[in-house]
């Protein structure tokens, strides 16, 4: 398949300018700034962290270099190529949805903040599990020593599920959901049953997963199978919407970790739009319409370094998601074509006095919020440290009702739009991106990026050279490369109940002995029958969620049929 | 060991094994500080993601390192790090010693460091800090 490329943009970029504008430009560097600045040494590189020049001024002369054309690069919000934005009133009408990542310990202990989270105001829940449920394994595994409840909830089985929203019903929020990257038909199914328990019709509420195996291999390390039948699997969950829940968002592809790995958010942004399209594809070839599909997916972008690059960076993605959508998935309905995103709210977090990440992840969730983001999370200024403790929970959902209500931030839509410097950085960005695209394309594709070790070079280099521009002071950091501090980790971060961990394996045993082990054997069996013969696999899963068959015991299935994936030592 | 060079016997690198030990699959930093150590001259291996600490003490025998790094950002360190040292130590492996770095409170590092592992360098430690240690403390440079 081709890479579509935006008609165009860049033609004109190397010829002379000649207008009006451009020469008063050329004439005021000459003569105004120029001799202001002789003799000034530049205080710091004057580059974005994805590598363009910043200029001093931009102008209308730009616009006419990125061969600028409103009504074919912007139009108007809700409408193709939604450059402006993915709905038609954005913030006026239709609020981002302020939303909370969380979880620790046991459902119990856990339940108890998810109610403190919605008594002030969250809207959406995303449940964070700990590194055993999201590598399939239960808390009584050996791999789960010293893991279980430690960087989120423990989940083994829908026993658990049941505790942690108890007290709060699926529907009482906008949406509820979790990451489950490498387990996306489990915890599909988990949120699937949990609806059943509650007497709540699927069609009532809305669940949104992560379930992008593929950046795990690239970025974020909890994958379990091979690439190519995790995703495989990562779609069947997408399918299953299709049929039972075409309300749920079951799939949000990742430029977040892949960014925050080194790839820049440009790559990044290339190399989650080309996972994208494998799952995309994969599901095609199932014979399903791009019309059917497309809506049911969210994008994640990321930028955290450069507030009007991460402006930017979104449009750009709203724009190249909708022309690869209509011009060469052949979709024609506006839902396939309007791009919906989530993102998470970062700056660039600091070990050192972490109060001061309070301002740093506001301005770099302002800057999402400006690009017109649907769905918006914030990190906590202890985030880099440990699970935020409810304190700084509170702060950053605080900071989000800030930015989502005063200042007048939401107020005009796509308030920088027209911009000489965002119109730029978009224009720019989306040529990155494309090039980036075109890139992985000619390697194969996106699994391609992962086998060749493309998407691994790309990242090391990156974090090497953002290492290297920390060091050097290119790039300042206050705390870290100016008024340096000693990084620390107070002793005041966030500790897990030490008693939730035996909590857990007595609840896992519990349900172990008590669950109908026929109902279980024979749910295991169509596991297995439904994975070996290449169905969709969550009907099965389901049925096994519904028996109480544990997290660990369907992942073993897979392990047995697909094998594990080889961690690479490259570096 | 080498034949000697120029009338001078060629000194041994400095040889690291950066591990991650554990299902944490952050492993960036640890990336990076492979990176900065072999561009600093050394001899790095690297143990790739979720080893146990078994897979991490068999690797640095065979690989007969000095030091083995050891990257943990998921809070694990007050059960995995005690392990590896006792792990070494059952292995006749005394005389490798042990790195840690990631996101550790400070109130955790006197109790590592009482367990056997030699330096803690939190997330943010400027490279050439974690050389300069290594060049040090390694006693055949």
């Amino acid at each position: 398949m081709n890479v579509i490329k935006p008609p165009g943009t860049f033609a004109s970029a190397q010829t002379e300018p000649t207008s009006d504008v451009a020469l008063e430009s050329m004439r005021w560097k000459k003569e105004t700034l120029d001799p202001a600045a002789a003799g000034i040494k530049d205080r710091k590189k004057f580059v974005t962290d994805t590598g363009l020049p910043v200029e001093p001024l931009y102008t209308p002369a730009h616009l006419e270099q990125i061969n600028f054309d409103y009504l074919r690069d912007l139009g108007f919000p809700g409408e193709y190529p939604f450059t402006r934005g993915d709905r038609p009133g954005m913030n006026r009408t239709d609020p981002f949805v302020i939303s909370a990542y969380s979880g620790f310990g046991d459902a119990e202990a856990c339940n108890r903040r998810f109610r403190k989270l919605v008594e002030i105001g969250t809207e959406q829940i995303l449940v964070a599990l700990d590194l055993p449920t999201q590598c399939g394994y239960d808390s009584d595994h050996e791999m789960a020593t010293a893991e279980v409840g430690n960087v989120g909830v423990a989940i083994d089985t829908l026993a658990d599920m049941e505790i942690l929203f108890d007290g709060i019903p699926a529907d009482s929020i906008k949406r509820i959901g979790t990451l489950g990257n490498s387990i996306g038909p489990i915890v599909l199914a988990l949120y699937a049953a949990l609806g059943e328990k509650q007497g709540i019709a699927w069609s009532r509420y809305t669940v949104n997963l992560q379930n992008d195996p593929l950046k795990e291999y690239i970025a974020r390390g909890t994958q379990i199978l091979p690439p190519a039948p995790a995703a495989k699997l990562a779609t069947d969950a997408v399918a299953w919407c299709v049929e039972h829940a075409p309300n749920w968002s079951p799939m949000t592809v990742c430029v977040n970790h892949i960014n925050a790995g080194g790839a820049g958010s440009s790559m990044g942004t290339a190399i989650a739009l080309s996972n994208a399209r494998h799952y995309i594809n994969l599901l095609l070839a199932q014979g399903y319409t791009i019309d059917q599909v497309a809506p049911l997916l969210h994008m994640f972008p990321d930028e955290r370094h450069d507030f009007f690059v991460s402006v930017a960076n979104l449009r750009a993605l709203r724009r190249i998601w909708a022309r690869m959508m209509k011009e060469q998935y052949g979709a024609t309905k506006p839902e396939a074509m309007a791009c919906r995103t989530t993102v998470y709210g970062h700056g660039q977090e600091a070990l050192a006095e972490p109060l001061n990440n309070i301002p740093r992840t506001a301005f770099g969730t302002l800057a999402y919020v400006l690009g017109g983001a649907s769905y918006v999370y914030l990190a906590g200024y202890d985030e880099a440290v440990s699970t935020p403790n409810e304190n700084s929970a509170r702060v950053a959902l605080r900071t989000l009702q800030i930015l989502a209500n005063e200042h007048g931030f939401t107020d005009a839509i796509d308030p920088l739009g027209g911009s000489y410097y965002v119109e730029t950085l978009t224009a720019q960005g989306e040529r990155q991106i494309l090039d980036g695209m075109a890139q992985i394309e000619q390697i194969g594709g996106a699994l391609a990026a992962i086998s060749t070790g493309f998407a691994r070079r790309v990242m090391t280099e990156g974090a090497v050279r953002r290492q290297r521009a920390i060091d050097s002071g290119d790039r300042p950091w206050v705390t870290v490369n100016k008024w340096p501090e000693k990084p620390d980790v107070p002793n005041t971060a966030f500790r897990g109940d030490a008693q939730a961990e035996t909590r857990q394996m007595a609840r896992l045993a519990r349900v172990k002995s008590t669950r109908d082990q026929k109902r279980v054997k024979t749910a295991l069996a169509e596991v297995e029958r439904a994975t070996a013969e290449d169905r969709n696999v969550v009907p099965s899963v389901l049925e096994a969620v519904r028996a109480y068959v544990t997290v660990g015991e369907i992942v073993d299935i897979w392990r047995r049929q697909f094998g594990a994936f080889v961690p690479s030592t490259d570096f | 060991m080498s034949p000697p060079t120029n009338g001078q016997p060629q000194r041994r690198k400095i040889r690291v094994l950066i591990a991650k030990v554990g299902l944490d699959g952050h492993d960036v930093g640890a990336r990076v500080v492979a990176r900065g150590l072999l561009d600093a001259g050394m001899e790095v291996i690297y143990t790739g993601l979720r080893r146990t600490n078994e897979d991490v003490v068999r690797a640095a025998i065979e690989e007969d390192v000095d030091w083995v790094g050891v990257s943990i950002l998921s809070g694990a360190h007050r059960v995995l790090l005690p392990r590896l040292r006792k792990l070494l130590d059952e292995s006749g492996a005394n005389d490798i010693r042990i790195l840690a770095g990631g996101i550790i409170p400070q109130e955790d590092i006197p109790e590592l460091q009482a367990c056997g592992v030699d330096k803690i360098f939190l997330s943010g430690t400027p490279i050439a800090e974690i050389v300069d240690y290594l060049v040090k403390e390694t006693k055949h440079v």
